[in-house]
């Protein structure tokens, strides 16, 4: 078991969440708010506006020109897709080059990440949902919870491997049988401390156990990331020390209405996308196979 | 030896008998490995949906997604590099499940149908699988000797 104040620990040892995108998180789900306001968000911070100059000048945009500023990235590449790259640019800041408990290193934990943004929204769609504007950013960020619980998950790796052997208990619940708490707890309490949207924390508490919220009806989001979480796994995106050992909530599927076609359709569509997008991370870190 | 990587919805082939051929992470995904030990040529697909009427945009793009376009064309493949049928040995790895009581993301079985029906149809043995389960599983095919291996989770396997 581990203690609160040492998880409370964990949470501090962590960079700081960039400022810029929690501002822009609340502005995203804002109708009223004009890319106007947008811009002069992140026109203050430098480092965010190299970063989405960076990728919305990559090859994957395929862009005539070459953009050199916040507001062109804006005007060309839309409100929510920038907000999307900031946060994906965010999220790369905080991820520590290995998660020794899970057994992986940052290019998968970062390629499941954007599996499971790019799958929810597309999800989503798919069903001609009215898709949450957060919901590529809860995919992105559901699983932070494991940056904090890695190291705790490590030191106790022999026992985690036995009881995964046994293939009776999913990976969140043997967090919970050995620390006492699991990945999802404490991401929202490290969404929390990051200043995150409420309706994004939620996520990060429930993706693997979503519940009914109100006369049978789910949280959206949640049901979402959830479904695209598993997905994500069906395709190979976040293989780890857990393998396949994760449920699927058949309730939140159905409040979905998703059918396995919709499912491999999505997956179809999905994949050139997520290898699109997981080629952004920072060059300045390394990666593996 | 070079390393040649299958990606998902990827094929590879090679007559380098220093080469290994590797895919990673297979979830429901599942890889046909074919070696031919005559010509010491070999070949893996790593495919991640059973049929491509999902999205036949898609299939023309990348026909390896598909185990009916994908599986097909790894055997041309092979065949336009002089192999013949007789000298093959096929073997399949993946198509892993989540627990999933309803069978919502049946994805892995769904994969394995198929192999199996079209190998049915076209009269092709499986030499060796290691199929379904929770298990996400890394795939080698070494090409000097036909040897192949399944990692999962630290533990090697031989196929």
């Amino acid at each position: 078991m581990i203690e609160r104040n040492e998880i409370l620990a964990g949470i501090k040892k962590l960079p700081a969440f960039s400022s810029t995108v929690v501002r822009l998180s609340s502005l995203v789900s804002d109708p009223d708010a004009g890319a106007g306001e947008f811009e002069a968000v992140v026109q203050p911070d430098p480092a965010l506006t190299a970063n989405l100059l960076r990728m919305a000048n990559s090859a994957y945009f395929g862009l005539s020109r070459r953009i050199g500023s916040a507001r062109e990235a804006i005007t060309l590449l839309g409100v929510r897709r920038v907000f999307e790259l900031g946060a994906m640019a965010a999220v790369d800041a905080v991820v520590p080059d290995t998660l020794p408990g899970y057994g992986i290193d940052a290019s998968v934990f970062w390629s499941h990440s954007v599996a499971v943004a790019v799958i929810a929204e597309r999800l989503s769609k798919e069903r001609k949902l009215a898709t949450p504007a957060l919901t590529f950013t809860a995919g992105l960020l559901h699983d932070v919870g494991k940056l904090v619980i890695s190291s705790f998950l490590a030191d106790r790796v022999e026992a985690l491997r036995s009881e995964l052997a046994s293939g009776e208990l999913s990976l969140i619940a043997c967090e919970q049988k050995l620390l006492g708490a699991d990945h999802a707890q404490i991401g929202a309490e490290l969404g929390a401390v990051w200043n995150l949207p409420e309706a994004v924390v939620r996520v990060m508490a429930s993706h693997h156990a979503p519940e009914v919220v109100e006369q049978g009806r789910g949280d959206v989001l949640v049901d979402l990331v959830h479904a695209a979480d598993c997905l994500a796994h069906s395709m190979g995106f976040g293989a780890d020390v857990g393998g396949m050992l994760r449920h699927v909530d058949d309730a939140a599927i159905a409040r979905l209405g998703l059918r396995h076609l919709d499912l491999e359709h999505v997956a179809s569509r999905a994949l050139p996308e997520i290898e699109g997008l997981s080629q952004f991370r920072s060059p300045k870190k390394g990666t593996s196979a | 030896m070079s390393l040649i990587t299958v990606d998902i919805a990827d094929l590879k082939t090679s007559a380098d008998p220093d080469a290994v051929i590797v895919t990673y992470a297979l979830g429901s995904c599942i890889a046909v490995i074919i070696y031919d030990s005559v010509r010491k040529v070999g070949g893996m697909i790593h495919y991640m949906l059973p049929m491509s009427e999902t999205s036949p945009e898609k299939a023309k793009d990348r026909p390896a997604m598909f185990a009916d376009t994908g599986i097909p064309l790894l055997f041309h493949t092979m065949y336009e590099m002089g192999c013949k049928k007789p000298d093959l040995v096929v073997k399949a790895a993946g198509g892993g499940a989540l627990y999933d009581d309803h069978g919502h993301f049946a994805i892995g079985q769904r994969n394995y149908t198929s192999l199996r029906k079209m190998f049915w149809k076209a009269g092709v043995l499986i030499a060796a699988e290691d199929v379904g389960g929770s298990k996400s599983r890394t795939v080698r095919l070494f090409l000097a000797t036909g040897r192949c291996t399944i990692n999962s989770v630290g533990e090697e396997t031989e196929l």
